[in-house]
């Protein structure tokens, strides 16, 4: 009864990997499939890809939300199904191919150049794929920016060899317009100097196969050009109307009129603090929450240092300050700026572009010469 | 700007012709609709040219350009057709569709800057975007001929172009601008992503959505190599590419990613 049960499972599995690989090489496997692929790519493109949960949940409801999330939807192209569907696409194009070299094979003269376009571009369809597995195989990507300032280095495991900052910085043009980001890196292997360049957006270094590409330049997150202040004297008569000042960094600056003058000593582009150890410090190198320490002092005399925060009062009980000081605004450090760089090894690359090289000609043999595509009109039916 | 403002009035007068003589059907008409349609292409390729020299860059770098550019590739691409006998009615619609590209663009800041931002300061620029602006027009004359498909009924509407003759428009048209999609788009946009960002495709918003342009016109012309699919499934898949193209173009701006410069 097994044995039987078994055989019939058999035969149904064969009739319909049959049926299957006949749908595969077929044209309207192909449409089905690509049709697939662009609902999942539009699915993509209209749900967000790589969000947190929570931002899934914010727009989707909890329970639509938790669903997109768990399916990998947020995640759709390296899904199992997307992945899985884009194989099926290359066992088609085989399909479709071997197919088309049989008919280029057997049917001659007339449109033979277009033909062969067409299985050209079948094959870089390919071609294109298999790049992409070699990528995903073989190569990585950093998930993350690497944000790195003037003296750091950095060691990249993937190439064997460390890669340090000697500088980095803006350049701008006459109208003040940042014109490039700049990055001096020299690479060090084995505990020597083997190459120093200078990378800029759209001029990557490669060293060993590994890609470091320059991106945007943050703002130093520790020092300032300037801090924009506003300033209320306090007097025996009553607080005076607010004013305006702009504090150099780490210069001393008095206060027009009066013998107060303020000096800002530190700042922090994401102030946090830590009770325990009673010290501030970066919370992240973004300018989320900003602040200064700025020291005051009376006739020469120190009187008090203290943090002041944007959009709040630095010591609103504090009565022995001769004037109250607040966070307006700074102009941010891009000299000692923070560099970012993406990280990454494509070895896929070069058979991609092979790929879209060969289905460029292909399409252009297809489309373009005198061939079997004459763009006869459609039947009616 | 007056240069463009001054294409936009006139592609807005050829449109209004192009309503007379959607009614009229007369010759006379037609003459005018393709006089005031050249004047406006003269004086966009000016714009653009002035535009050029005066930022130092090609006129693609923020909506405003694309679209302007844009608008100037589609009149290019019908005027190719203009002489073409029972295409009188397509060709008179030129300016139409041109003129919906420059209230687009109108919409967006129009300011330029000699300074390009560091990531655009590449001749892949120039190859990347322009041969995507050709291929998007060759898609524009396939969408106007697939409309006009759509609204024919079958044994052939009075008052419309032959439908095998549309639907040989489109057809060429896209036979056109699928292989310049290819290389412009996707090709040049892979090699200039992989010296920029470090990877050929990142699956950014734009690039996504370019893929599934990239995809409806395969199935496009899967589907009418087959002869299964009839004239208005062929037509409604060049009419849904071109819309995908135009929310290609504007979806960086809401979507983001690494496109979105302006």
């Amino acid at each position: 009864m097994t044995l039987w049960f078994l055989l019939a499972a058999v035969v149904l599995a064969a009739a319909f990997l049959k049926g299957f690989r006949k749908w595969l090489s077929s044209m309207s496997g192909a449409v089905w499939i690509l049709v697939a692929l662009a609902a999942m790519s539009l699915l993509g493109v209209m749900i967000g890809q790589n969000l947190p949960p929570e931002a899934y949940t914010e727009r989707y409801g909890d329970a639509l939300g938790g669903i997109v999330y768990r399916v990998g939807l947020g995640d759709i192209f390296t899904s199992w199904y997307f992945l899985g569907l884009a194989a099926v696409l290359a066992v088609s194009l085989l399909a479709c191919s071997a197919g088309r070299l049989w008919k280029l094979a057997r049917v001659g003269g007339h449109g033979r150049l277009s033909r062969a376009g067409s299985l050209l571009l079948h094959v870089a369809l390919v071609v294109i794929l298999a790049g992409g597995v070699v990528t995903a195989v073989f190569g990585f990507r950093y998930p993350a920016p690497i944000y790195l300032w003037e003296g750091q280095e950095m060691v990249v495991t993937e190439g064997g060899f460390t890669v340090r900052v000697d500088a980095a910085g803006t350049e701008y043009s006459s109208e003040g317009v940042v014109s490039e980001y700049y990055s001096d890196v020299t690479v060090i292997e084995n505990g020597e100097e083997v190459r120093s360049q200078r990378i800029e957006v759209n001029h990557p270094l490669v060293h060993n196969g590994v890609g470091l590409y320059q991106h945007e330049m943050l703002p130093s997150a520790t020092s300032v050009r300037e801090v924009l202040f506003g300033i209320v004297m306090v007097t025996e008569e009553g607080d005076s109307p607010v004013t305006s000042v702009a504090v150099p960094f780490h210069e001393e600056y008095t206060l027009p009129g009066t013998d107060v003058s303020l000096e800002v000593l530190e700042f922090l582009a994401d102030f946090t603090y830590d009770i325990q150890t009673r010290t501030a410090s970066l919370a992240s190198l973004r300018h989320r929450n900003p602040a200064v320490k700025v020291r005051v002092s009376e006739a020469g005399e120190f009187v008090a240092d203290r943090w002041v925060f944007a959009d709040t009062q630095a010591h609103r009980d504090d009565s022995n300050l001769p004037c109250r000081v607040f966070l307006f605004d700074y102009l941010p450090d891009f000299d000692k700026g923070i560099t970012r760089f993406e990280l990454s090894r494509q070895p896929g690359t070069p058979l991609l572009f092979i790929g879209f090289a060969a289905m460029s000609l292909g399409l252009m043999l297809t489309f373009w010469t005198r061939g079997t595509r004459k763009g006869d009109p459609l039947d009616e039916s | 700007m007056a240069l463009f403002w001054a294409a936009f009035w006139c592609y807005l007068a050829a449109t209004l012709g192009a309503a007379v003589y959607t009614g009229t059907r007369s010759s006379g008409v037609r003459f005018v609709v393709f006089v005031v349609t050249l004047a406006g292409f003269a004086v966009n390729t000016a714009a653009l040219v002035a535009r050029s020299f005066a930022s130092g860059h090609p006129p693609v770098t923020n909506l405003f350009e694309y679209l302007s550019f844009f608008a100037w590739a589609i009149v290019l691409g019908f005027l190719f057709l203009w002489r073409r006998k029972g295409l009188e009615l397509l060709t008179v619609f030129a300016p139409t569709v041109a003129f919906a590209m420059m209230v687009m663009a109108s919409l967006f800041p129009s300011e330029a800057s000699r300074q390009l931002i560091p990531a655009l300061q590449s001749y892949w620029l120039w190859i990347h975007v322009s041969l995507a602006v050709l291929a998007e027009a060759a898609f524009a004359v396939a969408f106007v001929a697939s409309l006009m498909c759509l609204m024919g009924d079958k044994r052939g509407h009075r008052k419309l172009p032959d439908r095998k003759l549309l639907d040989m428009v489109a057809y060429r048209s896209i036979g056109i601008g699928f292989p310049l999609f290819t290389v412009g788009a996707l090709f040049a946009g892979a090699v200039w992503a992989q010296k920029a960002w470090g990877t050929p495709w990142s699956w950014d918003p734009k690039e996504t959505s370019s893929l599934i342009v990239w995809l409806i016109y395969a199935i496009y012309l899967h589907v009418r190599r087959t002869r299964a699919g009839s004239i208005a499934l062929t037509s409604g898949l060049s009419v849904l590419g071109f819309l995908m193209t135009v929310f290609t173009i504007l979806g960086s701006r809401f979507l983001g990613g690494l496109h979105s410069y302006g």
